[in-house]
């Protein structure tokens, strides 16, 4: 009974041009946006440098030569094109003829540092530090003066030495999540719909029982957001690495997104409504998910947005190794607030029948 | 004695401190079509609503086909089917799919969609989505819905409201045919023409209570006036209708003198409509 009402409503659903093409092209589109981003890993610190001034220029010239991170340019025009052009640069340094000399001198000067647009003003300072550190082991002097320590290197979080993340690693949990995000809107729409137009009122005082109706709408939820991510998972290949700690993490996923359907068909009085409430719902639980390409980005308010919690057991599944003790607590927490927005979504909409 | 469809015995709801049914009992027999005739807010939809399953009962009891209503609901609902006033069907699909849907709910074994939309007059389109259908079409559907899993009961809200004459006479006969194979019709309507001439019983409902439960006929007698309505000549070329009630003594004396002293020019007799009925009872129309 449950299984003809749930074919009933994929059949609805695609039917509806809307849902159809963001469900069908959603998962190519994303796909696409996976493969075509690179799949290495840019390392360089991309600084340019002109160096004019002769006695500074072999000092630089083996600073390139041995890190790698820096790029000597023949006339600063070149360098200022190349910052401006090609966006592997975010500095450019020009040291003109005599500035060696001068700091030997111990001399205030001028020097000119080129930034690449959008550069955020504490990069900047660091440079400027940096900057200053560099120029100043033109002079022995200073060389000699430094105090020398030993440092321990701790990281905090996993280390990743070695081991750096490419960008379209980084970006995966986040399109599996913006996969998954448009089910909520599909599904609210689908049960508001089904009361606003009484359908569900016919299914109810017929063959149906209400626990029935509901079951059936939370099952067609999952199999269309579980079924998406699983597609996905196969294509980009993922599932090979933790398979059941993956499957169980989609699972809970798609659950959580079934509960949210609810809840915003909850809150909504029609149509119109779910989609406003849909919005605001897709733009929140999408936050968590650029934490992910931005790590700085992840304060404790995020942690608030349940989406959190399916988006960093994938990424740390996925990028870091994760297992099923270190995600515990992440996938109670997605079965607790897909069951608690799934508990209150029923409470709410079965009194509008 | 065969145990009635329909058994109610005091049945009471309120909305709030809005008193919708107000202790009504009453029985109805197998493959009877009962009439449940009242103004707006008169309580039909509640009566309805509490006899489906939609809306618990505050009060009293309810029995269809020998199942209470409260502890036997979708055992019920299982066997009742019913045609809302309001039109609820999945737009998006056509006609067929929509009672398949339905007979695959029920589990209705070989089910014949084209032929049951054939009775009811949607022969021929019955793949077009139901979005493209007149309000009288689908109002044709939702009795074809309602009839999908062969019900010992129907409920029929206002089923014809609004609709033209065909589609409203399609409906009649399928009434007719449901009740000749005997299957119970609770039929609720403003139209009183239509309760009259559809129902073995009427039931006025006034302010949550039932105020009259008889047959059209029977309540016409009870209630009504038969009388005859004379039209004369008058001396400047006009004319005037003249009353004459039916059951008094005088009545053919007093025709006898219209005839002898008045150029009559029509003689058409006259009895009340459950609608004047229903005002005298009342004290209000049943349009609101």
């Amino acid at each position: 009974m449950i299984g003809t009402l749930v074919v009933n409503d994929i059949k609805l659903f695609f039917r509806n041009r809307f849902f159809a093409i963001v469900t069908a092209i959603g998962v190519v589109f994303y796909l696409a946006i996976y493969f075509l981003i690179p799949n290495q890993v840019n390392e360089s610190l991309g600084v340019a440098f002109f160096i004019e001034d002769g006695e500074a220029s072999p000092l630089f010239q083996r600073l390139a030569e041995e890190t790698g991170d820096y790029t000597l340019f023949d006339t600063e025009a070149e360098m200022l094109t190349a910052i401006e052009e090609t966006g592997d640069y975010f500095v450019g340094l020009s040291f003109p003829s005599g500035v060696t000399a001068a700091i030997a001198r111990g001399e205030e000067l001028d020097l000119n540092a080129y930034y690449a647009p959008g550069v955020p003003a504490e990069a900047k300072q660091i440079f400027h530090d940096v900057l200053v550190l560099i120029a100043n082991a033109a002079n022995p002097d200073v060389l000699a003066n430094l105090q020398r320590f030993n440092d321990t290197e701790v990281v905090l979080g996993n280390d990743m030495t070695g081991a750096p993340l490419s960008f379209r690693d980084r970006i995966l949990p986040l399109i599996l999540m913006a996969t998954v995000l448009m089910e909520i809107f599909g599904l609210a729409t689908l049960l508001t719909r089904d009361i606003e137009n009484g359908t569900a009122r016919a299914l109810i005082t017929g063959p149906l029982r209400l626990h029935e109706f509901f079951a059936g709408k939370a099952l067609m939820g999952m199999i269309l957001a579980f079924g998406q991510l699983l597609i996905l998972g196969i294509v980009t290949g993922i599932l090979g690495r933790a398979p059941l700690l993956i499957l169980t993490t989609m699972l809970l996923g798609s659950f959580l997104m079934v509960g949210m359907g609810f809840f915003v068909a909850a809150i909504s009085k029609n149509n119109t409504s779910v989609l406003a409430w849909a919005v605001i719902a897709l733009i929140l639980m999408m936050i968590p998910g650029l934490s992910v390409l931005l790590p700085g980005l992840a304060t404790g308010w995020m942690k608030v947005i349940p989406s959190y919690y399916f988006v960093d057991s994938l990424h740390r599944i996925l990028n870091f190794g994760a297992g099923w003790t270190d995600l515990g607590r992440n996938l109670a927490l997605l079965l607790a607030v897909g069951a608690g927005t799934l508990a209150i979504g029923t409470a709410v909409t079965r009194s509008r029948f | 004695m065969a145990q009635p469809a329909i058994s109610v015995n005091d049945l009471h709801y309120s909305y709030g401190d809005t008193l919708a049914v107000d202790g009504i009992s009453f029985d109805v027999e197998e493959g009877e079509v009962i009439g449940f005739l009242g103004p707006n807010g008169a309580g039909k939809s509640t009566v309805v609503k509490m006899l489906t399953g939609q809306l618990t009962p505050q009060q009293g009891s309810a029995s269809l086909l020998g199942m209470d209503i409260v502890k036997e609901r979708k055992q019920v609902q299982q066997e009742i089917g019913i045609a809302f006033e309001t039109t609820n069907l999945y737009e998006q699909m056509s006609a067929v799919e929509n009672l398949e849907l339905f007979a695959k709910l029920y589990k209705v074994a070989s089910f014949d969609a084209i032929t049951l939309l054939e009775k009811v007059g949607l022969g021929g389109r019955e793949k077009e989505h139901v979005a493209g259908y007149s309000k009288g079409m689908k109002q044709r559907l939702m009795m074809a819905r309602a009839l999908v899993s062969d019900p010992k009961m129907l409920f029929l809200d206002e089923p014809t409201d609004g609709l033209d004459p065909v589609s409203t006479e399609t409906i009649h006969a399928l009434i007719r045919t449901a009740t000749q194979n005997g299957t119970t019709v609770f039929l609720t309507t403003h139209d009183m023409v239509e309760a009259d001439k559809l129902s073995d019983r009427v039931a006025f409902l006034n302010q949550g209570k039932i105020v009259a439960f008889d047959t059209p006929s029977r309540l016409k007698l009870s209630f009504g006036m038969r009388a005859l309505k004379v039209e004369i000549e008058l001396p400047d070329g006009g004319a005037e209708v003249r009353e004459l009630s039916l059951d008094q003594d005088q009545t053919a004396q007093d025709l006898f003198e219209l005839f002898k002293n008045e150029r009559i020019l029509t003689v058409h007799s006259e009895e009340a409509t459950l609608e004047d009925i229903f005002f005298d009872i009342t004290g209000r129309g049943l349009q609101g």
